[in-house]
């Protein structure tokens, strides 16, 4: 097996593995020796032909990693580990994405079926035409009602302008995007509320980060606060250092009345707490994984909260996958790219992309799915990558990500194991807030369904209202106030409900419940451990 | 006969156009009728093509010649008609290659710049190109906007002292003593703004000479004149995309052929096109092979083109001409240049001349040359300035300025508007405030839609023409009920539900050729938003229908029901509000009166 372990930059791998089982997996990895070399997802992350586990997508070394200004990368011993490590980069094959056909074609892939290849990634400067994207809007306006910005921002046009209007209205050297495109929070509700599949936040994701490239002041202070923002990972690495320095640091009241001032990050938010020894710490210290399975094996994406402020989040998903058997895979990785995004830094997105990819597509390579306890993250993966990157091996990431949650509800029988479990010890009341992001992978309702008849256990949902957060959004100053204004029915509703406790999969909703009712907040992995493992 | 005026030009399409420009530039006095809106005819349906020539480079070099020389032109007087895209002839494979060197030698006898290019090249340049395009000749075309072209003609004739009628059909040509002295119109409504409901007039227009404009409807006014002129009329289909799978002109290069044009125009593209005779320029069939023969064709160009979204398909027809006795069968063979049918010398009849033949990117030329005649035969001496003066809205035209900060509309509006309005930009732009967007589609505000309003009386169509509302993906679904409520500051409820239902009706009709995938849940959900949410389908105040209120429930009785405050209240106040509306717009011809007075000495463009 292969286990990874240690912080970010470490990485030691043991024997391969050979084996396979399992339904889906075993056909979705079964060994394709025999096939043609084809584009499918199967033949590339299966056993080589002489039997040695391949190791797709691992990596040329450096590519694309020019330290950029406010992002001192922390990935060379990382890239020189794998780099000198076994073998896998001195697989033809797996060296870069140029080797293999990419998913969707690529822009130098001439001999294609003139019919079949998308134009939309063609464009050689890397921008996306998604003028096409106009075809499938009736104008009918379910996205504009359905977003949580336009509603309290008189001034945001809306999704429908953002997205199929602003591109319709594009010529091909046009390069003026309306500068209210950075008031979108990247909810991504306008997606889940169009009836004819409109790809709107792509749309978006493209605007802003055109908008970002080719006429934001990149001295301006919105400009920095926006990188440092998006950059999260950056800060808080650095932070984690010296958590308890940190976490009074950032919180210190002259300091934040100076970020208020000078980066327009709004005083009245609390930073969040920096653990004093990260997920990747503890994951390195019990010496990885403790269960050692070739059938069931899961790549677990912590994201940069559970690593750096929440790792009980993490060790939850840990303590609960392995009761359930599963080896838990923590490859190296860096940010999912949502608040990069969010803020239009797709540069920054995409070299952080590289990273997970590659070391994902491995991990799924050796069998694993790939699981994120952050429904940003799983977002991220599975969707905004295929659709904005073009890497290889993103497709097939896309299709084996899945939320912690909604892997196990999928594959192992929780309502059984709750039952069996009778509950937790003491009573638990929760006041649960389902985020955005969630709702858009159909998994709104997977918390309240999953503790709703375990006993001792009482979830509220608190309504399908967005907490305002967005993320990044929510800590800039200027929209400080339309982000409280969104949250405010949450906030009423969860005052309401019975449980003092909040439980949400995401970490910026969770602040944000925390901000406006003071309310601790767990995540649902947690309360999992508590009863199943426990 | 003091109100002889000294020309009269028959048909408001490009030629009458740029007649009444230049001779109103010329000191003549003019007038223009026009049956329809301006560029009601053949104008308002072509692709928009801006000629380099290149078309007719091999076939017709005379044509080409001409069409480079007035490609130039426009680039200069009409900057804020065109968008210089640049074009290609590209070969795919089976294409003949002997004929991609003619063609490319054709332009450069002709002096049309070329340039050729590898396919790769072409790709660079036009990514959704097949990938088998071998090659590719580079040539100056571009996409011209017939619309605006026309209201500019238009609007300088006017400030020059014509005066142009439009919704004025010609109803004879008035002969005496053997000689052409005018003609007989009926004012649609008016004269002057064409404002619906209003009682149309009978007029006697006397003139010392006619120009008969009307391209593929020659034949008819010549026959008010009892002249022959023989016009054979060929029709054409145009499909129009949703949005731009090219940002060039792209041409197949091939001899002659169907479906073998794609131009960018505005936010869409145009596919182009056919060429099959036709006896009635009115009555022809619109049939769906023709559609399907487009998308087909020219998805060997643009693979993209298959499966991406049409909004309409219209059909325009040709006035081509060839000289009595030439017998040509095919109608792609008839030339496309223009003649001066002096019908003293042809037919025995002074005072007419009609022009045939020709096409928009000479339009210009066409009417200098119709203009020099006219002038000799009134002995009228004075030089044509119209290939050097630009037309009103290209005077020093800029689109460089930041509109949205200046007049607080989104930046993609803001180009949008500019591109459009060119000069006149800050004009119109700044008169209205709040200035909301009332055409999503095509980024097309209050500011404007009113500016044309005031321009075009109750015409929506007028409207639209002049600023492409409603010519976007929901083709009028969202925006025709606004554009409409921007007439109701002037016009009585009922000349504002007639001018909304017209508009709605020629939306509908190109639609029906695009009611497929994309567009026709475009169009149910535009019907049902009409017709269900606002009812429009059986409204009372556009039917005029009696309505028994007295048959719908009262409410509860207020002698019975305890809580009855809100019941007795209820009855007779939603009957009032019914009532008044009616009421209130009984008498619309009062309304409108002033307005229809100031549309006399104005003219209606």
């Amino acid at each position: 097996m292969t286990r990874h372990t240690g912080d970010d930059g470490d990485e030691a791998s043991g024997s391969d593995g050979t084996e396979r089982h399992g339904d889906a997996r075993d056909e979705r990895h079964g060994d394709t020796a025999d096939e043609r070399h084809s584009d499918t997802a199967d033949e590339r992350h299966s056993d080589t032909a002489d039997g040695t586990r391949s190791r797709p997508g691992v990596p040329d070394l450096g590519r694309d990693e020019r330290p950029a200004i406010f992002v001192p990368d922390d990935d060379e011993p990382e890239a020189e580990a794998t780099g000198s490590g076994d073998g896998g980069a001195s697989d033809p094959r797996t060296a870069t994405d140029g080797g293999v056909e990419s998913a969707t074609g690529g822009s130098d892939s001439t001999d294609l079926d003139p019919d079949a290849y998308d134009p939309i990634d063609v464009f050689p400067e890397g921008d996306l035409d998604l003028r096409d994207g106009a075809d499938s809007c009736y104008k009918c306006t379910s996205c504009d009602t359905s977003c949580p910005v336009a509603e309290v921002d008189d001034e945001f046009p809306g999704p429908k302008f953002q997205g199929p209007e602003q591109w319709r209205l594009k010529r091909k050297d046009d390069h003026d995007i309306d500068e209210s495109i950075t008031s979108c929070s990247n909810c991504m509700r306008c997606d889940d509320a169009c009836p004819s599949s409109v790809p709107l936040s792509q749309m978006h994701n493209e605007a802003r980060g055109q908008f970002v490239e080719a006429q934001m002041e990149k001295l301006s202070v919105e400009y920095v606060r926006n990188r440092i923002l998006a950059n999260y990972r950056t800060s808080a690495q650095l932070a984690s250092m010296v958590p308890r320095l940190s976490s009074f640091a950032m919180n210190f009241g002259p300091a934040r009345w100076a970020m208020d001032k000078v980066l327009g990050i709004p005083r009245e938010r609390e930073f969040p707490e920096f653990a004093t020894q990260t997920f990747r710490e503890w994951w390195r210290d019990r010496g990885g994984a403790q269960v050692e399975n070739p059938d069931k094996r899961v790549a677990y994406f912590h994201g940069c909260y559970s690593n750096y402020n929440t790792p009980e989040v993490g060790k939850a998903m840990v303590r609960v996958y392995e009761h359930f058997g599963y080896e838990v895979m923590v490859p190296p990785q860096k940010c999912s790219g949502t608040p990069m995004f969010a803020n239009g830094m797709l540069k920054d997105a995409r070299r952080h992309a590289e990273t997970n990819v590659e070391n994902l597509v491995a991990a799924i390579g050796d069998g694993a799915d790939v699981i994120a306890s952050c429904t940003s993250c799983s977002m991220s993966l599975r969707q905004e990558y295929p659709e904005l990157f073009d890497i290889h091996g993103i497709e097939d990431l896309s299709e084996h990500t899945f939320e912690a949650l909604e892997y196990l509800r999928i594959h192992e029988d929780l309502d059984g194991a709750l039952a069996e479990s009778g509950g937790p010890d003491d009573e638990r009341e929760f006041a649960y807030h389902a985020p955005c992001h969630a709702r858009n992978q159909g998994l709104a309702r997977q918390a309240v369904e999953t503790f709703r008849d375990v006993d001792g256990v009482k979830l509220e949902d608190v309504g399908d209202s967005c907490s305002g957060i967005s993320g990044t959004y929510g800590w800039k100053s200027e929209k400080y106030d339309k982000s409280m204004q969104i949250g405010e029915e949450m906030f009423e509703h969860m005052e309401h409900a019975e449980g003092d406790v909040g439980m949400t999969e995401c970490p910026t909703c969770a602040m944000q419940m925390e901000h406006g009712t003071g309310y601790e907040i767990e995540h649902p992995l947690q309360l999992l451990e508590e009863t199943v493992v426990a | 006969m003091d109100d002889q005026v000294d020309v009269v030009v028959v048909g408001g399409g490009s030629t009458g156009c740029g007649v009444i420009r230049d001779l109103a530039r010329r000191g003549l006095d003019a007038v223009l009728v026009e049956k329809g809106n301006l560029t009601h005819g053949t104008t308002g349906r072509m692709h928009g093509l801006l000629h380099s020539g290149g078309r007719y480079a091999v076939s017709d070099q005379k044509s080409a010649r001409e069409c480079i020389e007035e490609n130039r032109v426009l680039r200069d007087i009409a900057g804020h008609c065109v968008e210089e895209t640049g074009g290609m002839f590209v070969k795919r494979p089976e294409d003949s290659e002997e004929y991609f060197q003619e063609k490319l030698e054709g332009c450069r006898a002709c002096d049309i710049p070329a340039e050729v290019i590898d396919g790769e090249e072409a790709r660079q340049r036009e990514p959704y190109l097949a990938r088998d395009v071998e090659k590719a000749i580079v040539v100056p075309d571009g996409a011209v906007d017939p619309f605006r072209l026309c209201v500019a003609n238009a609007v300088d004739a006017r400030e020059h002292g014509a005066r142009v009628e439009t919704h004025a059909a010609v109803t004879d040509v008035l002969v005496e003593d053997g000689e052409v002295v005018g003609v007989e119109i009926e004012h649609d409504s008016g004269p002057g703004k064409r404002v619906h409901r209003e009682p149309g007039t009978t007029e006697e227009i006397y003139a010392r000479y006619v120009v008969n404009a009307t391209g593929a409807w020659a034949g008819q006014i010549g026959e008010m004149a009892g002249v022959d002129v023989e016009v054979r009329p060929s029709k054409g289909v145009m499909t129009v995309m949703n949005t731009r799978q090219v940002d060039t002109v792209i041409n197949r290069c091939r001899p002659k052929g169907d479906a073998d044009i794609v131009v960018p125009h505005e936010t869409a593209c145009i596919l182009g096109t056919t060429d099959e005779e036709v006896d009635d320029p009115e009555d022809y069939p619109e049939e769906e092979w023709e559609v399907d023969l487009m998308i087909e064709t020219l998805s060997e160009l643009v693979p993209a083109l298959k499966d991406a979204r049409t909004l309409r398909s219209f059909w325009g027809v040709r006035p081509l001409y060839e000289p009595p006795g030439t017998g040509t069968d095919d109608p792609t063979d008839i030339t496309r240049d223009y003649f001066l049918l002096d019908h003293a010398v042809r037919d025995d009849l002074p005072g007419m001349t009609s022009i045939v033949g020709g096409k928009l990117t000479t339009y210009r030329m066409m009417a200098e040359s119709i203009t020099d005649h006219v002038c000799e035969k009134l002995d009228h001496d004075a030089d044509c300035d119209t290939a050097d003066v630009p037309l009103p809205g290209s005077e020093d035209f800029s689109v460089l300025r930041d509109y949205m900060e200046e007049f607080g509309i989104r930046s993609p509006i803001g180009r949008r508007s500019a591109q459009r309005l060119g000069s006149r930009t800050d004009d119109v732009l700044s008169g209205t405030d709040p200035n909301p967007v009332v055409c999503e589609c095509e980024g097309v505000t209050r500011a404007e839609v009113r500016n044309a309003i005031d321009e075009a009386g109750s015409d929506l169509n007028a409207v639209r023409i002049r600023t492409r509302a409603s010519m976007g993906n929901c083709q009028g679904g969202f925006c025709t009920h606004r554009i409409a409520s921007e007439l109701a500051r002037e016009y009585p409820g009922p000349v504002v539900r007639d001018a909304e239902d017209e508009l709605y009706q020629e939306r509908w009709k190109g639609q029906r050729h695009a009611l497929w995938g994309r567009q026709l849940s475009q169009a149910m959900l535009n019907h049902l938003l009409h017709a269900t949410t606002m009812n429009r389908d059986g409204d009372p105040a556009t039917t005029d229908a009696d309505v028994d209120f007295g048959a719908f429930d009262a409410g509860p009785d207020p002698a019975t029901e305890p809580a009855s405050g809100s019941g007795s209240d209820d009855s007779p106040a939603g009957a009032t509000a019914t009532d008044g509306g009616l009421d209130a717009t009984g008498d619309p011809g009062a309304t409108a009166g002033p307005d229809a007075t100031d549309g006399g000495t104005d003219g209606d463009r």
